[in-house]
């Protein structure tokens, strides 16, 4: 994210970041915890579970930043965020 | 059957078990799994359904509430009707009533007037709720019954196959109005604030976190809540409407996607907004343009179950006050002299007060003379004109059968109740009459005493010709002398309209003095 000044706190600040558990079995592929990730940590993997749905796969774990919303949106109970003690970091973080 | 056991378990097939479903479903990996019947899971909704997702924000506010706010979620029971929607009843690892179709709110005002401490949430669709149900929606709007309802809207009958619904908007298409709906659909949160709900809420489930904030203030609400939750239908609906991308090979397992994107651009939060302006828009090819969300009325008022209470309070304070004086009754002096079951029929034509006369009598025996009394009527359908009749009972004793057996006396001032109700009197009965109405027929029986007084005549003299029941009384009361003349009095000035106490009571006076020479004459 991009700030026109920085925080004076900003290295203080711990960005709250989560573990994504994605229950394969349980997907059907509707493609909501990708679209609505607000980070973009989810993409649609390649390979299908036993009922022929792509499940989501993690493809940037480090910047969850915990919002739950993938748990919140997903219909079918398949994906759900644990709480990390680390904090997140960003793709401008890691590359800036 | 003879032996046939409810508590044998061998006599029930378990279909599923609670960690493993009839399929692949595991439970207890899911921290929502625990508000889930894993038995029942994978649920039936379609890939890319909103459903699932109004599913969550519910247990996710249930979760709250059990976290924060302390709530026993033994306490907590859904109803649904049926359709897609209707399911989650079965979903959820909760007291659940999946009933019939449009029939969830009933049941639930059942069950929360059985059990006030339950916390009744209805969730069932559109279909459900504002199509078959929507009778019971806008009355336990009306009754103000501390429910909360959550009507899930995906625009159609979804579990059908996708037909028109009362919420699919005017214009867009569905299974069975393939050019375009040609009604036009409900606003639900307005049709709930005019029924008189006053918390009222609309979210799309694309801002599940908002939803499942409102879903928790709405379970909190003491009153009637109603959620409107906007979920796409990604199988039906969107096949044929252009948010979904129609038929588009591209997007074909897509479209419940497409339809939620579409929902995030074009809902637009405006909390407060008044219900009127919350209808959903829609352009000339029936597309969705607008959706108004967020909460729009939050203003408590007094419950279905508190105004049954102060009622109920009200009745009880009456019913101890109505008990005491019967309780009292015993200990006031009684009158002297004991009357014996005296029968008095009234009767005339409708409008002569011959059903005033009869309570008149009634009312001055058991609440000023604390005699026992009954007094029942009988009238035609007519207010005026008709055939008119009224019986009251006096007697010392508590009265056993409130309907005359053999009328003692009687007060007649028609001919035709004449030749109605002399035949049935008593032996030796005194009859009443008004001279002027009615003319004595030439083969009466002979061991009945008969005066007459001219009562609409004297009435008519006085200045009021509807005071001639109150002569027939005056006379009445001088004959027979089973209620006293001060509770005469009494009785007649607490019926009669103010105005007219006056000339009633004089026109009372007139009768008692008729009555009282006829008794001169008599013991001469």
């Amino acid at each position: 994210m991009k700030f026109w000044r920085q925080p004076l706190d900003q290295d203080q600040i711990q960005i709250p970041h989560g573990i994504i558990h994605i229950i394969e079995e349980r997907c059907k592929g509707c493609g909501f915890c990708v679209e609505f990730c607000p980070r973009t940590v989810l993409l649609m993997s390649k390979r299908t579970n036993s009922k022929g749905y792509h499940p989501p796969e993690v493809v940037d774990g480090e910047a969850c930043s915990d919002c739950g919303l993938c748990t919140l949106l997903c219909p079918d109970f398949a994906i759900y965020v644990e709480t990390s003690e680390v904090s997140a970091i960003t793709k401008e973080q890691r590359d800036p | 059957m003879a032996d046939f056991d409810i508590t044998d378990a061998g006599q029930f097939e378990h279909f599923g078990t609670e960690s493993v479903g009839d399929s692949d479903w595991i439970t207890g990996q899911h921290p929502m799994d625990g508000l889930l019947r894993g038995e029942r899971l994978p649920h039936i909704w379609c890939q890319g359904c909103g459903l699932g997702t109004a599913l969550t924000t519910f247990i996710g506010a249930l979760q709250w509430l059990e976290a924060e706010q302390g709530w026993d979620l033994d306490k907590v029971s859904v109803v649904s009707g049926i359709g897609c929607t209707g399911r989650i009843a079965g979903y959820v690892r909760l007291d659940s009533f999946h009933t019939t179709h449009g029939r969830a709110i009933p049941f639930a005002t059942g069950l929360k007037l059985a059990n006030p401490e339950l916390k009744v949430v209805v969730m069932s669709g559109d279909g459900d709720i504002a199509g078959i149900g929507g009778n019971h929606f806008i009355h336990a709007a009306r009754r103000n019954l501390d429910i909360t309802v959550i009507c899930v809207n995906n625009f159609n009958y979804g579990m059908t196959g996708g037909q028109v619904g009362p919420t699919t908007p005017h214009g867009a298409k569905a299974v069975t109005t393939q050019y375009g709906n040609f009604e036009y659909p409900f606003n639900l949160p307005y049709l709930a604030a005019a029924s008189g709900a006053s918390f009222l809420a609309r979210w799309t489930v694309i801002h599940a976190r908002r939803l499942e904030w409102t879903l928790r203030e709405a379970m909190m609400y003491p009153g009637y809540s109603f959620v409107e939750v906007i979920a796409p239908c990604s199988t039906s609906y969107a096949r044929w409407n252009p948010e979904g991308r129609g038929l588009d090979p591209e997007k074909l397992r897509r479209r419940g996607l497409e339809l939620m994107k579409h929902y995030q651009n074009i809902g637009k939060v405006a909390h407060g907004t008044h219900p009127k302006d919350a209808a959903i828009k829609v352009d000339k090819e029936g597309a969705i343009v607008e959706i108004v969300e967020g909460v729009f009325s939050n203003e408590p008022k007094p419950d279905f179950q508190s105004a049954i209470d102060e009622q109920a309070q009200v009745a009880r304070e009456r019913w101890q006050a109505a008990k005491k004086m019967l309780n009292e009754r015993s200990q006031i002096p009684q009158r002297t002299d004991i009357i014996f079951r005296t029968e008095v029929q009234l009767g005339g034509f409708g409008g002569q007060g011959i059903v005033s006369a009869g309570r008149i009598i009634g009312q001055a025996a058991a609440i000023y003379d604390k005699l026992e009394a009954c007094f029942t009527q009988s009238y035609g359908p007519e207010a005026r004109g008709g055939a008119a009749g009224s019986q009251v009972v006096i007697a010392s004793d508590p009265i056993h059968h409130p309907h005359l057996i053999e009328p003692t006396n009687a007060i007649i001032m028609s001919q035709e109740a004449y030749t109605k109700y002399v035949p049935k009197m008593a032996t030796g009965a005194t009859l009443l009459i008004d001279d002027g109405l009615v003319t004595l027929s030439p083969d009466q029986r002979q061991d009945l005493k008969t005066y007459g007084i001219s009562a609409t005549q004297i009435a008519e003299e006085l200045g009021n010709s509807r005071a001639a029941n109150t002569v027939m009384l005056g006379l009445w009361t001088a004959i027979i002398g089973a209620v006293s003349k001060s509770a005469m009095q009494q009785s007649v000035a607490k019926a009669v309209p103010p105005k007219t106490v006056e000339v009633n009571l004089s026109a009372f006076e007139a009768g008692f003095k008729k009555g009282l020479r006829y008794q001169v004459n008599n013991t001469l």
